[in-house]
């Protein structure tokens, strides 16, 4: 580098002391927001599901989705088993209505439990529907009364006046239709027994508990007084076998599961990383100043993410800790240079490799702000914001401090660089090649998985017993449906019934499906005019019959007929506002609240849900049959909103990879003003490590996500750094040295991630680790046989 | 009369002992006795009194009850029915035919457990449900509950339990003023192993 004039110099030198001052100004306001922020503890989001996307594909089908899943993140189903059921169950509701009211906190942790057989007891639906029942006929009524006109409904009716257990209304209802119907909508598996709720699972009765939480199923107070209060309970009763269901736990698992790995493998990492650096520069003075711009980096990133998202997720503080890994590379490139070159050294001379690393990095990250999830902006954001707070702190500060060149450090250097340093360099025609042959076995082999299951962190045993409790209590998430749209209220209900009985046809032809179908509860009007007709029969001669052999007064059967005059139309709000409809307002969407110009013949629209009770296996041909019966109706959508997401998840990562891509081509643009023909040397390390890590993702099988493409993007990034500091200082060891230091502790940070339980940090850590094994392997073979300026 | 000389001697007993609360007659002196009875077997007659119509509908029949095990109840006039609650509580219902007879089996159930928690006096599974008031003395005493839960009270709003040696009489007020009472008469003990093939199964 052309000596600098003096007088220019000093003018340099006062204007970055000031800058020096600035940025440590900047940080007091970091410090001081940020104690102001957390003034009443970090506001800490352990949702994995703020990682999805939102859909914002369909108005309607996002409103369906959302009132679909309502009403299941605050509840939890717990069953019991044991042989002493009643007092275990008493002892199990105790503990959980009283968990949360001590340990000084006056929050309890539930809000309701339900769990005694008269807890579900609605008031009588009977009142509701009492004038509607003339015109609900259940199917099988129906076929009874076409076949004999209802003479073989004489003799229930009977028993039903005079049984012990009968409820009779001769005038009403003498042939209790009104009891079928209810108890043909009533499909719950829920008995009473012994004064408890119990469901039937296996030939053995389960005690139901059902609970409301008084919070958030995140609230980390609430799911430790959950776990801890169940721990208790089951030391105290190993006779008893719980199976839990809800989303508490799950997202008590994750986030303990995720707690745990910050500990291991976040310190593990830290630990791995303050050895090396001892090792290497032999001063604990030079490692604190390694610290300084890490610090500083998250004391600028914290309280900036904090203000521009509200809250912090825990994805993003397990990344923040990943962060130490890349930010460390500007600081690591500078005491290199200083501890070999001691006072040689000038901050000159690296500042455009410096700078070049820095934007590269950026680059990358702020690609990823741009995808539509939430949790991933966020960790961007805080990345980026880390590493410029990392880097200024590099550039304004580091140098201005004193540090000691120990010669071991210059030993190790040039050890380093005699070791790995081949003979000969790679040429840009070998290079072409291997570009080729990776492309073609990638375009051949490679796979890509785009399902869910990556983001579920909870183990097995919490998923079965889930599957085991949705089985028992016959529920459905609601993940399957066909969204159905009409003008009015009755074509939709046709529309349903019809559906209906599609579906019902598949399930006589031995298809394993539940149907939940608005249009059963709500028949159609025309076939509630047809039930009328069918009773107005039934209430000739066979009620004539009944009352006489009953021994009732004659008038009876006039009143009885008076009484289907003027009986009304069942219609969905009545229903849905009956205790029995109640829990069918989910399926009504009403009127969607979507733009009228959009669709205008749209007026009401309900969800068909459609619950598949069969094994995996069979489920994709099931998806075919229904997309193709969706595919015949346009006012039919079939969503399948696990595979949605998923499918929003693919959309993601192949966004990604345009952006990503983009960013590579400006990136190149601005390299070639910068390197020329050199610029091959600078891309080969980081698309030679892309390539070369799917290459063998393609060779072993393992299907490319968009976790382990989020790996590859942090590969790009640490390989750029590699390549534009090799290019720029192509024979020095001090820069070898702080390359080969830079890929070792990202390893230690990125790659420990392998080994996390979640699996999508899983897929990150693996693409890392392989992919910087080899940025640090390309780097020796591409590098330039001069200095570059 | 079989009991008279007890009686009396219990009057006896009374006079001596005149002092209110160790009087009381209690819940737990009922339970004691009612609990004495293995196995069970009488008549019964059935009125239910359907208040919209004034009219009553009159049954009889007789029944066989097992303490914890299950409650047999056979209609006989004006129709046949026999009906089986077991202390699992599943109703057994191999007599009636399924399509014709659907409906209600909750209810059913419920009615099936009440029942029997009224007839072998199980007052701490009804005090869960029910406030119970007890009067009367050893020989004449009276029970009557009333639901706890809302929802209950909805349907109903009090039973009252007669009875002396044993449960004579039970009386099921509806919300609707529809009343279901029965009476029980030529009750009797019996040993369920050696009946069981008279009445139990024979049907």
């Amino acid at each position: 580098m052309a000596p600098v004039a003096e007088p220019q110099s000093k003018r340099t030198a006062t204007l970055l002391r000031l800058f020096a001052w600035l940025w440590a100004l900047v940080l007091l306001g970091c410090v001081l927001g940020l104690a102001w922020l957390v003034r009443d503890g970090l506001p800490v989001d352990t949702r994995l599901t703020a990682m999805l996307p939102e859909d914002h594909q369909s108005p309607l089908i996002e409103q369906a989705n959302v009132q679909l899943g309502r009403g299941f993140e605050d509840r939890f189903v717990l069953l019991l088993s044991s042989p002493n059921l009643k007092a275990d169950t008493q002892a199990l509701a105790r503990a959980l209505g009283d968990a949360g009211k001590h340990e000084g906190q006056d929050t309890p942790l539930l809000a309701k439990i339900d769990w005694r057989d008269t807890d579900l007891i609605d008031s009588d639906p009977r009142q509701a529907l009492g004038r509607y029942r003339y015109r609900l006929l259940t199917p099988e009524l129906q076929q009874i009364i076409d076949q004999d006109g209802g003479e073989s409904l004489i003799e229930p009716a009977l028993r039903n006046l005079f049984s012990l257990t009968g409820q009779p209304d001769p005038v009403a209802d003498p042939f209790g239709l009104l009891a079928r119907w209810i108890d043909a909508r009533d499909e719950s598996p829920v008995q009473a027994r012994n004064g408890l709720l119990t469901v039937t699972l296996q030939g053995s009765p389960h005690a139901l508990l059902i609970g409301d939480l008084a919070g958030s199923p995140y609230d980390i107070g609430a799911q430790q007084a959950m776990t801890r209060t169940l721990k208790d309970f089951e030391q105290d009763h190993p006779q008893v076998t719980l199976l839990r269901s809800g989303l508490i736990f799950h997202a008590a698992a994750g986030a303990r599961q995720a707690q745990r790995e910050i500990t291991t493998i976040g310190l593990g990492a830290f630990i791995g990383l303050v050895t090396i650096l001892l090792l290497v520069f032999r001063s604990p003075r030079v490692l604190a100043q390694m610290m300084l711009p890490l610090a500083s980096g998250l004391l600028l990133a914290l309280p900036v993410t904090l203000l521009l998202f509200g809250q912090l997720h825990l994805m993003t503080l397990a990344f923040g800790a990943s962060l130490i890994g890349i930010a460390i590379d500007y600081a690591l490139h500078l005491q290199c240079d200083r501890a070999v070159h001691g006072r040689d050294f000038r901050l000159g001379r690296l500042l455009p490799g410096l700078t070049l690393g820095l934007v590269s990095s950026l680059l990358a990250y702020l690609a990823q702000t741009l995808t539509p999830m939430p949790g991933l902006r966020q960790m961007a954001a805080f990345a980026a914001l880390g590493l410029l707070g990392a880097w200024l702190s590099v550039v304004l500060w580091l140098p201005r401090m004193r540090l000691p060149s120990p010669a071991a450090t210059r030993r190790l250097a040039e050890g380093l660089w005699r070791w790995t340093t081949p003979r000969r360099g790679l040429t840009p025609s070998i290079a072409l090649v291997g570009l080729l042959i990776c492309s073609a076995v990638i375009g051949w082999q490679l796979t890509s998985d785009d399902s869910l299951r990556l983001l579920n962190p909870s183990p097995e045993t919490l998923l079965d017993q889930e599957r085991q409790v949705q089985q028992a209590l016959g529920s459905d998430t609601g993940n399957r449906y066909l969204l159905v749209t009409a003008t009015d209220e009755a074509a939709l209900l046709s529309r349903l019934a019809t559906l209906g009985d599609t579906l019902g046809d598949w399930i006589d032809e031995g298809l394993p499906l539940r149907i939940t179908n608005l249009a059963d509860s709500v028949p159609p009007p025309s076939v509630q005019q047809e039930s009328l007709a069918r009773v107005k029969r039934l209430y000739g001669q066979p009620l004539e019959a009944l009352v006489q052999q009953a021994g009732l007064d004659d008038k009876v059967v006039e009143r009885a007929r008076t009484r289907l005059e003027g009986a009304p139309v069942l219609d969905v709000t009545t229903w849905l506002d009956s205790p029995l409809g109640n829990s069918q307002r989910r399926l009504w969407l009403g009127e969607p609240e979507s733009e009228p110009e959009a669709q205008e013949s749209v007026r009401v629209a309900a969800a068909l849900l459609v619950q598949f009770t069969g094994e995996d296996g069979q489920a994709s041909a099931l998806e075919q049959r229904l997309t193709a019966l969706a595919g015949h109706d346009d006012d039919i959508i079939y969503v399948n909103r696990v595979a949605r997401i998923g499918e929003l998840l693919g959309q993601l990562r192949k966004n990604i990879v345009w952006w990503v891509a983009a960013a590579v081509v400006a990136l190149s643009l601005l390299l070639i003003w910068r390197y020329g023909r050199d610029t091959w040397r600078v891309l080969t390390p980081p698309l030679g490590a892309l390539l070369g890590t799917l290459t063998l993702f393609a060779l072993i099988g393992i299907p490319l996500n968009v976790f382990s493409q989020l790996g590859l993007l942090l590969v790009l990034g640490i390989g750029l750094d590699a390549g534009i500091f090799s290019v720029e200082h192509g024979r020095r060891a001090s820069t070898w040295l702080a390359i080969s230091l830079s890929t070792l502790t990202s390893l230690l940070a990125f790659g420990l991630l392998t080994f996390s339980a979640t699996p999508a940090l899983h897929y990150l850590g693996l693409s890392c680790l392989i992919g910087l094994a080899m940025v640090w392997c390309l780097v020796p073979w591409v590098r330039p046989n001069r200095e570059h300026f | 009369m079989r009991i008279k000389g007890k009686s009396l001697r219990h009057a006896l007993v009374l006079l001596l002992l005149l002092s209110g609360p160790a009087l009381a007659f209690e819940l737990d002196d009922l339970q004691d006795r009612l609990n004495q009875t293995e196995a069970l077997k009488g008549r019964f007659e059935q009125q239910r009194y359907l208040a919209d119509l004034d009219t009553r509908l009159k049954s009889t029949g007789h029944f066989l009850y097992e303490r914890d095990a299950r409650m047999v109840w056979v209609l006989e006039t004006p129709i046949a029915d026999r009906l089986v609650f077991t202390a699992e509580n599943a109703p057994d219902d191999a007599d009636r035919d399924s399509a014709a007879g659907a409906g209600n089996d909750r209810q059913r159930q419920q009615v099936g457990t009440l029942l029997l928690q009224l007839l072998q006096g199980d007052w701490q599974g009804l005090q869960e449900r029910f406030t119970l008031d007890v009067t009367g003395t050893d020989d004449a005493w009276q029970v009557t509950l009333e639901p706890k839960a809302k929802a209950l009270r909805q349907r109903f709003t009090r039973i009252e339990l007669k009875g002396a040696d044993y449960l004579d009489d039970v009386a099921l007020h509806a919300a609707n003023e529809d009343v279901l009472r029965v009476r029980f008469f030529d009750q009797q003990p019996f040993d369920p192993a050696a009946t069981e093939a008279v009445d139990g199964t024979s049907r």
